[in-house]
């Protein structure tokens, strides 16, 4: 008689699934119970006067998932405390609490900006993004300095970086703020071709209208690109496995 | 999530990449028929 190849698979998964079920009858309690120590003791390490851990599911199976239960009186921080140094035990899964569960609002790990303002401002005290004469053509020696100046802002990704672009009084001032805001363009151009992400650059031309301090408008050092770290948005990772208080 | 489930899960998904690779390995090829060998 021939069996039908499904028919055996199938079979051979049931028999599986039997024998998973079976050892873990059999082995789970020896399993859980040494987890069970240790979490009483970070509990009680942790400050967690009368928080229990209870490693069983509401039917009473064996699991790795505990769910804490008293230390209502407790204060939030270190109800926070001792879930997470439940969950720093090797071998426990999930953290819940028997009154409500929410994840732990993350509030320490904040993403902070590594100042890029300041380490741009170094890299353009010096040497400056320049232009041919009455374009938006980046000189070669240019593209290297952007090139830095990406690496730079990198760190600050999450932030909206503000390029301005300035012009000498020469020629018209209509013509001017044009030329400027076409330079602001080709530089945010070129930084998205590094890998900085368009979204947080925002580009603007202003002419002459803000010479550098000390120089005559007509300078030509006025023509310059700046770069300010206008807004920064704090970058929350999601707590997804990081239990809280409750 | 209870601990036999966790186990039935991590062994049916063993069980079954072993099936997937037995089936890759010798699965494909076709047992020659008595119409083929004649």
């Amino acid at each position: 008689m021939r069996i039908r190849p499904a028919l055996a698979i199938l079979s051979g998964a049931v028999l599986v699934a039997a024998m998973g079920y079976s050892i873990a009858l059999s082995t789970a309690a020896s399993f859980i119970e040494p987890l069970e120590e240790e979490a009483q003791a970070a509990i009680a390490k942790a400050g967690g006067r009368g928080v229990t851990a209870r490693f069983a599911t509401p039917a009473g199976a064996p699991s790795r998932h505990p769910l804490l239960t008293g230390g209502r009186r407790l204060p939030e921080d270190t109800r926070a405390r001792v879930a997470q140094a439940v969950a720093a035990v090797p071998g426990v899964g999930g953290v819940f609490w028997s009154d409500g569960t929410i994840r732990a609002s993350n509030a320490r790990d904040r993403y902070e900006p590594l100042h890029c303002q300041e380490d741009v401002d170094g890299l353009l005290r010096s040497r400056s993004i320049r232009f041919e004469e009455g374009s938006n053509r980046m000189l070669p020696a240019s593209q290297l300095l952007l090139d830095e100046v990406a690496d730079s802002l990198r760190p600050c990704l999450g932030a909206i970086i503000s390029i301005t672009g300035h012009t000498d009084n020469s020629g018209t001032e209509p013509g001017n703020i044009a030329l400027s805001m076409q330079r602001a363009r080709a530089v945010r151009e070129a930084l998205v071709r590094r890998g900085i992400p368009r979204d947080g650059l925002r580009a603007r031309g202003v002419g002459s209208a803000k010479p550098v301090a000390g120089l005559t408008p007509d300078d030509p050092a006025n023509r310059r690109i700046e770069f300010a770290v206008i807004r920064t948005e704090p970058l929350t990772p999601t707590p997804v496995d990081t239990p809280g208080a409750r | 999530m209870p601990v036999w489930f966790e186990l039935a899960v991590t062994m049916l998904a063993a069980y079954g990449a072993g099936v997937a690779i037995g089936w890759a390995l010798w699965g494909r090829e076709t047992v020659p028929t008595q119409e083929d060998s004649e």
